[in-house]
């Protein structure tokens, strides 16, 4: 499972470079940028390529470990209450963290100017996720097919995105999508699949496909009740 | 530009702000719990260091050169060029973060082994690129032509969730599960910022109703395509 740092870099190199190319393009051919603009473009590929493999590679020594560790151990010591308390806060904790959160959260407390704050958006997308992995865990134990939980989910998404606001609409939607970043889908998954193999006494396979489908849910359906409740 | 007053040491507090308490959870756990001896412990903290430091670099440059680049090009191709161009360009771009993309790889892999080798991984890479291509397109056709999203997104989802009843539980989870597959880092701060730009730069366009919602766009592609084909792949195995 353990990628070595090699290999990290060059899944880095492969996924940015296409489009660290193509802006690179529309720089110099296209928008005939001055050369101060090309060159804060190519500093910035360097640091953001250097930056993610060293993330990547951290998240698979440190962080993943810690989701693991927790998701292993806690079952074995707590009462049921004690194990969505912790699931919650940890995946409220990690969602917080992941940059592509931090990146969506910033860009849309820029372009509200404020009025849609930065801290509030990453709190309500860190309590979906949280919130919908103690459905997904309580869901494991108690043997809803994940089938009929991912159409409740999606239904009521539907159902509620003809009542929120415009502004919030689009916003939601991106929320369900940042999600899924590097840092949260690999301790969600394993947060997830250890607990309900604890819990449900059985490791199947298949119990580790939807976790982060139903992990989508929560931002989406957290952002538009912000939408419909605060504004 | 997105953050004028932002600088290096903004973005190392950011960090700090967002791993310290994942650290301070852990460490309570750690002394409460779980009790690894100091070597796995020690590794875990440089890893969460190594993690730290990653972000700090990475965040950095996206804040401080990838999204106001990104933005204001969006602005000057929706004032100085025709829409097809910026359509285009969204299908360029939206092709290639999927095509580059690791994740989407795996996923394919996944998928052509669930499906017994009845469609080969690269059959479903290519036409996973070009979805999320079409829907990048869509998603700034939407922005330029005042296109309502909500009609889109619920289209979108009707559709997904109609498929639903006739596949195979296995094949619901693996296509919802997709649908964060495309939405990488380089989505997320290059395209979407982009796509703010040309809201903003569009006649009439209000950038947080039209800027918003590709990575939504980007996220639904994979959904509905593996319900498809796991509306297709049920009906094979039902006839076998």
């Amino acid at each position: 499972m353990t990628n070595s740092t090699k290999d990290e870099a060059k899944d880095v190199l492969t996924a940015t470079l296409p489009i660290i190319s193509v802006v690179l393009f529309m720089q110099i051919f296209i928008l005939q940028s001055p050369l101060d603009e090309i060159l804060l473009f190519i500093g910035t590929s360097l640091m953001v390529i250097a930056g993610f493999t060293l993330f990547l590679v951290g998240v698979q020594w440190g962080m993943l470990p810690i989701g693991e560790a927790v998701g292993a151990e806690m079952p074995q010591r707590g009462s049921l209450l004690f194990v969505v308390v912790v699931m919650f806060v940890l995946s409220f904790l990690v969602t917080i963290a992941e940059p592509d959160v931090r990146v969506l959260a910033s860009l849309v407390d820029s372009v509200s100017e404020g009025m849609l704050d930065r801290t509030q958006l990453m709190f309500v997308i860190g309590f979906g996720v949280g919130f919908f992995m103690v459905v997904s865990a309580l869901r494991t134990i108690m043997g809803v097919s994940i089938k009929k939980l991912l159409a409740a989910g999606y239904g009521l998404v539907l159902l509620l995105s003809f009542f929120t606001p415009e502004d919030f609409l689009a916003i939601a939607f991106d929320a369900g999508g940042v999600t899924t970043g590097p840092m949260t889908v690999p301790i969600i998954l394993s947060l997830g699949v250890g607990i309900s193999a604890v819990l449900s006494g059985r490791r199947d396979l298949s119990n580790t496909f939807g976790f982060i489908g139903l992990a989508s849910i929560g931002p989406i359906l957290g952002v538009m009740l912000m939408g419909v409740f605060l504004y | 530009m997105t953050h004028p007053d932002m600088s290096m040491l903004d973005v190392v507090l950011d960090v700090m702000q967002a791993l310290l308490p994942v650290i301070a959870f852990f460490l309570l756990f750690q002394y409460l719990y779980i009790k690894y001896p100091w070597v796995t412990l020690k590794r875990i903290l440089i890893g969460v260091a190594i993690t730290g430091m990653g972000m700090v670099l990475f965040l950095g440059g996206v804040f401080l050169g990838f999204m106001p680049i990104a933005r204001s090009m969006g602005e000057h191709l929706a004032l100085n060029y025709d829409n097809w161009v910026i359509i285009a360009f969204g299908f360029i771009m939206g092709f290639l973060a999927t095509y580059a993309e690791p994740a989407v790889r795996v996923l394919c892999k996944q998928v052509e082994t669930s499906s017994g080798g009845f469609i080969s991984a690269k059959l479903i890479l290519w036409t996973l690129s070009f979805g999320v291509a079409a829907l990048v397109a869509l998603g700034m056709a939407r922005i330029l032509y005042d296109i309502d999203f909500r009609t889109i997104i619920i289209i979108g989802y009707s559709l997904a969730l109609l498929m639903m009843w006739f596949s195979e539980a296995q094949y619901v989870a693996i296509a919802f599960d997709a649908g964060g597959v495309a939405t990488g880092p380089m989505a997320v701060s290059i395209i979407m910022t982009m796509a703010v730009g040309i809201a903003s730069g569009a006649e009439g366009g209000n950038p947080i109703v039209d800027g918003f919602g590709i990575i939504a766009l980007i996220a639904l592609a994979p959904i509905l395509f593996i319900s498809a084909l796991g509306v297709i792949l049920t009906r094979k195995e039902g006839e076998e």
